[in-house]
């Protein structure tokens, strides 16, 4: 009896073993490196472990917390930009009556359907002429025009989700248009609208091409760091920024999966 | 409730982080040294030259910025350069800049740099030719070399007895040792653009004139052979991804021979990156080096602070503690100035594997700026194609 | 509340004018770019340079993102399929659990990590060595276009699958259990019944997939040491090293005629579904 499902558990456990060690493997490895001193061939693993890369990437003067003080502040006035100008159009597009609202909903599927790159660089060369090459500012403005995919769409679901006869029941009791939205439609909405700003802010954190060509080199947020200290062969600092960037998308995904009700999730990017 | 709480606080630290950033530092003065290449180039400036100058000099901050390896790091300065000339910039944001050799022909060319070497000091301290001739382009004046460096092929001698000497003796060696080389190809780093043009050197005709000229628009007719042997070559061996690509799959045992920077190597095996165990050496005929210069735009907002800080870093003192014995490069300035001010020992160091001799015969120029675009074109096209 | 147009139009303005501003224009500039040469004359020269340079690394992008479009999709059905029509509870509950770690990786991150997983010394090749089931001489590097395919299926997967997997969640059921009731295999239930009806959002995620990968730059330039490598490489090269915006942007010319298709699906669609709602 156990034998036999000793037997039939054995090609699962096979086939879950190997998922695990494809998924798995390589994020250990980035904890291995993060961790090792010292790590020369032949050896499988660190000859020496410790912490002195994680000194030398959390002192105060270094890179690594500039950094990350700056990935930081640029996705939150991404999310700012974001959130003001999505909202409206999200509430727009749910609820109001748009001319020629094809040709708008076409503009805004457009940046998931071209490769993002030859925009960035093509940016770039624009921002320069208005001296927004290099700077924060041009930075944001990147990154918010990437995270309008997610945020346009998904708070148009969160308002399409809303049901109209509580808006109508508001309004019948007398409340005026603004009064409605803001105590009755937002609310409902908030929590699709949270969960865009989290996947904006996510984004803007781990965005890497746009940051590349818009903000090097003086910009430079943890992505950009994590490259360079990779390219230059230190793999332990990657290492540590990785599992630094990892963090808050690891955060988020927990958060985001009580936000996301399942209506509104189906209804993104479909 | 709490979520909103919790964000306010988010972005209330994050103003307050934010605005500790974007403010521009308040009351004293900062030069902005904008430097091309790998990172030990920013180390140098942010871990050494800085704080010492910083020290010498109060009210002055040094703030370096690095915009990456190769000619295109050096590219980033130039268009920053030209984008203020192009505005009319009255005063430009790089004070000081660390260029290549090809680039800073070009902004000479294009009148964006500063003709400074008379006004300091330490201008008559360099007398060799690379101080005057850039890749065929005359910079006399306007630059001084921070260092002199040069490529040689590394091997781990546990596992290549018998290193080839020269680049036919690599080919044989690479047939009956397939992906036991590497290089970094023409991308992200020098050290396989000059393994290129070494091989060139070996095996197209007219190597002395693709270092000295005259440019002749035909010579690269010629260049049909060497080239296709190359693409034969690079089937069997390993592309790495830059500088630091090639010195650390040597270190892990992936590859046993590869072209690197003397002093990226010697750098590397100092800090543990590297077994003490790997050699150089510089294959026949010869494998190029490069100067790199310290130049200030014509238009530097700080000019007389870019200049002092030139000055410093080229000054013997400098240069011989910083330039050869921490970060192990020939030094920019001529030799004599810099050695009594060294004892034997560490000046010896830098000559361990590759001597005088093999430096005088073997180390080459690279080509003059025309013939270096079109060998890259050329390997463009038909090697990596 | 608006039933005026004006002022659905108002509200919807700003994020337009950011689309268009930082989107729609840049994207005309590129296109203009990519024929036009230094003066402003109009030119096919730069995609002669293009194709001169770089036909190797057309060829193996579309390899590359072709080959992982495909194993995206077989994977994300194989795993979406074992989710719905599974009949061990812990088995499914481990692999739901399991599948989405890749999700919110970065592509960065992810590269990073494949960087020292796939080489010839890795974390994987160490593994198998350290099983027995290689030995240490006749260990591969991934780390060229093999390592960029199996870096993009890793992190995309995970996305596609979360999609999938829930569209065959939303499915009814009586179909399904009709088949089992008549004796259908489940590989059968699965390729005649439950895929045709999720195909739609199978060819959405595939698409998205298929765009997002097409744009990115860290994966290729970190994993793959040199050619042939991806166009994006090749644009940022053209870029950095030489400022040619010319051939750069006929490069990008080049990669839009291979999402084109795929785009021209994914508007047509999105757009015939958002005008539904």
């Amino acid at each position: 009896m156990i034998a036999n499902a000793a037997i039939t558990w054995l090609p699962r456990a096979i086939v879950l073993g190997l998922l695990a060690f494809a998924i798995f493997g390589p994020l250990a490895n980035l904890v291995l490196w993060s961790l090792a001193e010292a790590w020369f061939f032949p050896n499988k693993l660190p000859s020496q472990w410790g912490f002195r890369y994680w000194e030398q990437v959390f002192r105060p003067t270094g890179r690594a917390m500039e950094s990350l003080w700056v990935s930081i502040w640029i996705a939150l006035l991404t999310v700012a930009t974001c959130l003001a100008v999505s909202v409206p159009a999200g509430y727009a597009l749910a609820r109001g009556r748009l001319p020629w609202r094809a040709l708008i909903m076409l503009a805004f599927l457009l940046p998931q359907a071209f490769p993002s790159l030859p925009i960035y660089i093509n940016v770039a060369r624009v921002f320069y002429e208005f001296g927004l090459n290099g700077t924060v500012a041009g930075v944001v403005l990147v990154h918010t025009v990437h995270g309008l995919v997610y945020a346009v769409w998904i708070s148009t679901a969160a308002f399409a989700a809303v049901d109209r006869e509580l808006e109508e029941a508001a309004r019948n009791m007398g409340a005026s248009g603004l009064r409605t939205f803001f105590s009755v439609t937002l609310p409902l909405a908030l929590p699709g609208i949270v969960a865009s700003a989290i996947f904006v802010f996510l984004e803007s954190l781990d965005e890497f091409t746009g940051s590349y060509f818009v903000g090097a080199p003086e910009v430079t947020t943890l992505p950009l760091l994590m490259f360079t200290a990779s390219m230059g062969g230190n793999y332990q600092i990657s290492s540590i920024t990785a599992l630094i960037l990892l963090v808050p998308s690891i955060v988020f995904m927990l958060l985001v999966e009580r936000f996301l009700k399942a209506d509104v999730l189906a209804k993104v990017g479909t | 409730m709490r979520t909103l709480m919790r964000s306010t606080a988010m972005i209330a630290t994050g103003l307050a982080a934010g605005l500790l950033l974007v403010q521009p530092a308040a009351a004293q003065r900062t030069i902005n040294v904008m430097t091309a290449g790998d990172q030990n180039m920013v180390d140098y400036v942010t871990d050494f030259l800085g704080p010492l100058f910083e020290k010498d000099n109060p009210g002055i901050k040094v703030r370096a910025v690095g915009t990456g390896p190769g000619d295109a790091g050096s590219q980033k300065i130039w268009e920053r350069l030209d984008a203020q000339k192009k505005a009319n910039t009255a005063q430009w944001d790089v004070d000081v800049a660390v260029v290549h050799q090809k680039m800073a022909g070009q902004m000479v060319g294009e009148g964006l740099l500063d003709a400074y070497r008379t006004k300091v000091s330490t201008g008559g301290l360099v007398t060799r030719d690379t101080a005057k001739n850039a890749l065929g382009t005359n910079v006399d004046g306007y630059v001084i070399p921070m260092f002199h460096s040069q490529t040689a092929i590394a091997y781990n001698p546990a596992l290549v007895a018998n290193p080839p000497k020269s680049y036919d003796e690599l080919v044989q060696w690479v047939n009956t040792n397939p992906k036991k080389f590497g290089y970094n190809g023409i991308k992200g780093g020098m050290s396989g653009v000059a393994f290129v043009f070494g091989w060139i050197y070996a095996n197209a005709p007219n190597a002395q004139q693709l270092m000295e000229g005259p440019y002749d628009a035909k010579t690269k007719d010629a260049w049909g052979p060497a080239l296709a042997k190359l693409k034969d070559f690079n089937q069997k061996v390993v592309i790495t991804p830059g500088n630091a690509g090639t010195l650390d799959m040597l270190n892990r045992g992936e590859i046993n021979m590869g072209p690197v920077w003397v002093d990226m190597f010697y750098t590397w095996q100092a800090e543990g990156r590297l077994p003490p165990t790997m050699r150089l050496q510089i294959l026949s005929p010869g494998l190029p080096g490069q100067p790199m210069y310290y130049v200030i735009p014509a238009k530097a907002a700080n000019m007389d602070a870019a200049r002092k800080f030139v000055e410093f870093a080229t000054s013997p003192k400098i240069q011989a503690e910083g330039i050869v014995k921490r970060f192990n490069w020939y030094p920019g300035i001529d030799a004599q100035h810099v050695q009594s001010h060294l004892d034997k020992a560490v000046w010896e160091k830098l000559f361990k594997d590759v001597s005088p001799q093999d430096l005088s015969s073997k180390g080459k120029p690279m080509p003059i700026s025309q013939y270096f675009t079109e060998i890259l074109e050329a390997y463009e096209r038909v090697a990596a194609n | 509340m608006t039933r005026s147009r004006g002022l659905s139009l108002l509200l919807v303005t700003p994020a337009l004018v950011v689309v268009l501003a930082l989107f729609v224009y840049p994207l005309g500039y590129s296109l203009i770019s990519a024929f036009a040469d230094k003066s402003g004359a109009w030119t096919l020269d730069n995609f002669d340079k293009a194709f001169e340079l770089y036909t190797r690394d057309v060829v193996f992008t579309f390899i590359i993102i072709a080959v992982s479009t495909t194993l995206i999709g077989a994977f994300s059905v194989a795993i979406g399929g074992y989710l719905t029509l599974g009949e061990n509870r812990t088995a499914i509950a481990v692999l739901a659990w399991l599948y989405r770690w890749p999700l919110f990786v970065p592509f960065i991150v992810a590269a990073q990590c494949m960087r020292t997983f796939l080489a010839k010394n890795g974390l994987m090749n160490n593994s198998f060595v350290s099983l027995g089931l290689l030995d240490i001489e006749s260990t591969q590097s991934f780390l060229d276009w093999r390592g960029i395919i199996i870096t993009f299926v890793w992190k995309q997967l995970p996305f596609v699958t979360l999609m999938v997997a829930g569209a065959m969640a939303a499915l009814d059921r009586g179909t399904i259990d009709a088949a089992r009731n008549l004796g259908a295999s489940r590989l059968r239930i699965l390729v005649e019944i439950v895929v045709p009806q999720v195909r739609g959002t199978l060819l959405v995620g595939l698409i998205l997939s298929f765009v997002t990968m097409m744009s990115v730059l860290s994966v290729p330039i970190m994993v793959s040491g040199g050619s042939p490598t991806m166009l994006t490489v090749d644009m940022a090269y053209r870029i950095n090293a030489f400022g040619d915006y010319g051939v750069a942007n006929a490069l990008g010319f080049i990669s839009y005629l291979m999402t084109g298709l795929a785009a021209w699906v994914y508007l047509r669609q999105g757009v015939r579904e958002r005008s539904a709602q």
